[in-house]
């Protein structure tokens, strides 16, 4: 097929140019086909998770949008970095003055909560309502690649959250010399992953299967705090209230994903409330069990969003 | 010559797809070879649910269908790579501005960084939008989206273009800049390209073959010449009197009829030299001698009934 040659602002410069007698150059900006390399269909989603990524941590954009990315991120390091300064700068601090790797989930719980209802509603919402989405599924995604990409979007940003303090504080603690030892780092350095991956896994499951909802970005925040919490009241009433089976408070999320940590760790909660009492199994399959069924949701919603307009 | 030159861009035959009840194409069939291709009908007969087929963003009910080669129902992620597609509607990504917006989807279609970069640059130079890149899509107007979504559609250098409504909203300058930079993209650039419309005469000023759809169905389809070509013979548009001049053919033995104004005459020996006489014993101006022939006007309405 022929084609002819598309303009090249970088070679016009170089290329056919006529000298008008003031000096100015008119350049010809031609067309010219695209004979370079390809990537492979699966690299749209690593592109699409990485725009998305971006998108959502507000770089690239203007500074309104960086707000609300940055305070969650405050608030998750906070605890972190005053713990490492208080070990540095106090004399005779015992270590159960730290806040340890097990309880730290428990900590930033609100900053848990409050990028989770950020996160997806920004990584899903505008597509919808901007019609990207239909422009993303005229190209190499399908419904499913589009999924796994915005999943992974979320999913990376919430580790960013759920992992960055905790390795933060083991490479603080570290190298001020209040660190483990060194035959000790690569076992806490599972546990933190094993940790941070799966408190990420949980707020990143819930909130997508939340934004599946809407197209709106503050329903399903809202959405998605409510989901966090209001289960939680009602199991935690019905338990104390009702004589409830214990078992109920696997869907006390942010206490599920807290207590999953602290037992990843090898340590014990005091104030856990009734999840406590499940065995580490139970806690892990309920884990797993929603965050699985909550991205089983979001996957099935997008099925049968209508995308083309 | 490559194979796309030979064989169809799109061929469809007897595909069918329902909403519920509702029928949205009935058996369509059709083949959209290279060049421009207007798929023309009204609102509402089946053009964008062809579309969407053609895209693979759709499941058919029957039939067969046939893009770029593949069956899009099972190779829509490498076809769709392949497709450039500007939809009907303006709503664009708020933030992103149009340098950022082309860029994305050009790396989307699998351009490695660079290269989209370079190619989104070039993309909105040639429509137009090379001075405004760094404008927010939001804060375009409808004739600048327009642009815009022709530039992302074309970035990634498809082999198909598939431009739904794409003068929709547009004033009748824009319209007419719009129009002349898709028939220079298909002309001059090599791209097939498949324009959805309702106008009639945009699908006569830059397509060379049209598919009439109406009803889910095809009703005309074929090159822009094959499909305006009607019976020999020649028309004759004068200042005044055509009836008189149809009744003074008529005497002198030809078969002349009076439409809308005009004088259609069957082909015979002598035709031209009995109207030049008509027309100079009657004394009446003549506007327009020529074939006959019909517009696609003729031709969309003459399917429609």
């Amino acid at each position: 097929m022929a084609r002819a040659d598309m303009f090249d602002p970088t070679t016009a410069a170089a290329g056919p140019a006529t000298m008008s007698d003031s000096g100015a150059q008119l350049f010809d900006l031609g067309y010219r086909s695209y004979d370079g390399e390809r990537h492979r269909p699966a690299r749209a989603i690593a592109t699409l998770a990485t725009f998305t990524a971006r998108r959502v941590l507000g770089m690239g954009r203007g500074a309104r949008h960086k707000v609300l990315p940055s305070l969650a991120l405050v608030i998750a390091f906070l605890p972190a970095l005053l713990s490492v300064a208080f070990a540095v700068l106090t004399d005779d601090l015992l270590e159960e003055d730290l806040i340890s790797y097990g309880e730290y989930t428990f900590f930033i719980g609100a900053a848990l909560a409050l990028f989770a209802a950020l996160v997806a509603p920004e990584a899903l919402c505008p597509d919808r309502r901007s019609g990207l989405l239909g422009l993303y599924l005229a190209g190499p995604l399908d419904r499913t690649r589009y999924v796994a990409g915005k999943a992974a979007a979320v999913y990376g940003v919430m580790l960013l959250i759920a992992v960055g303090p905790l390795l933060f504080m083991l490479l603080a603690f570290v190298l001020s010399g209040y660190g483990p030892a060194t035959s000790e780092i690569p076992e806490l350095l599972l546990r933190i992953l094993a940790s941070g991956g799966s408190t990420a896994l949980l707020y990143a499951s819930l909130s997508l299967a939340v934004s599946s909802f809407t197209t709106r970005r503050a329903a399903a925040a809202v959405a998605t705090i409510l989901l966090l919490y209001v289960p939680m009241a009602i199991a935690r009433s019905a338990i104390e209230s009702a004589d409830a089976p214990t078992e109920l408070d696997l869907v006390s999320f942010p206490f599920v994903a807290s207590e999953l940590s602290v037992r990843i760790f090898g340590e014990t909660s005091e104030d856990s409330g009734p999840i406590s009492e499940l065995a580490t199994a139970a806690i892990a399959g309920g884990l797993l069990t929603a965050s699985a069924a909550a991205l089983l949701l979001c996957w099935l919603r997008y099925r049968r969003i209508e995308a083309f307009r | 010559m490559s194979s796309l030159e030979t064989s169809p861009v799109i061929a469809a035959r007897d595909v069918t797809k329902r909403y519920g009840s509702t029928t949205a194409l009935a058996g369509l069939t059709a083949e959209i070879g290279a060049g421009i291709t207007g798929l023309l009908g009204s609102n509402g007969a089946g053009k964008t649910t062809f579309m969407s087929l053609v895209l693979g963003l759709r499941s058919r009910d029957g039939g067969e269908l046939s893009v770029l080669g593949h069956d899009p129902a099972t190779a829509g992620i490498e076809m769709r790579a392949r497709i450039g597609f500007a939809p009907e509607h303006h709503d664009l990504p708020a933030e992103l501005s149009a340098s950022d917006f082309v860029r994305h989807l050009a790396e989307m279609h699998l351009l490695p960084r660079n290269a989209a970069v370079q190619r989104a640059n070039e993309a909105l130079w040639l429509v137009g939008l090379g001075e405004e890149r760094f404008r927010p899509v939001a804060t375009m107007s409808t004739g600048q989206r327009q642009r815009a979504k022709l530039a992302a559609a074309i970035a990634h250098d498809p082999e198909l273009v598939l431009l739904d409504e794409p003068t929709d909203g547009l004033d009748p300058i824009q319209r007419t800049s719009m129009l002349d930079l898709i028939r220079r993209i298909g002309t001059e650039f090599g791209l097939h390209i498949v324009v959805s419309s309702h106008h009639l005469e945009e699908v006569e000023r830059i397509c060379d073959a049209v598919v009439i759809v109406e009803g889910g169905e095809v009703v005309r389809a074929g090159s822009l010449a094959d499909v305006r070509r009607g019976p020999e013979g020649l028309v004759v548009e004068v200042d005044e009197r055509a009836d008189e001049l149809a009744r003074a053919l008529a005497a002198a033995g030809f078969e002349a009829t009076v439409d809308d104004g005009r004088v259609l005459v069957d082909p015979a020996d002598g035709l031209h030299d009995a109207v030049r006489d008509a027309i100079a014993d009657l004394g009446v101006g003549l506007r327009r001698l020529g074939p006959r022939g019909r517009t696609l006007e003729d031709v969309y309405l003459g399917a429609g009934s």
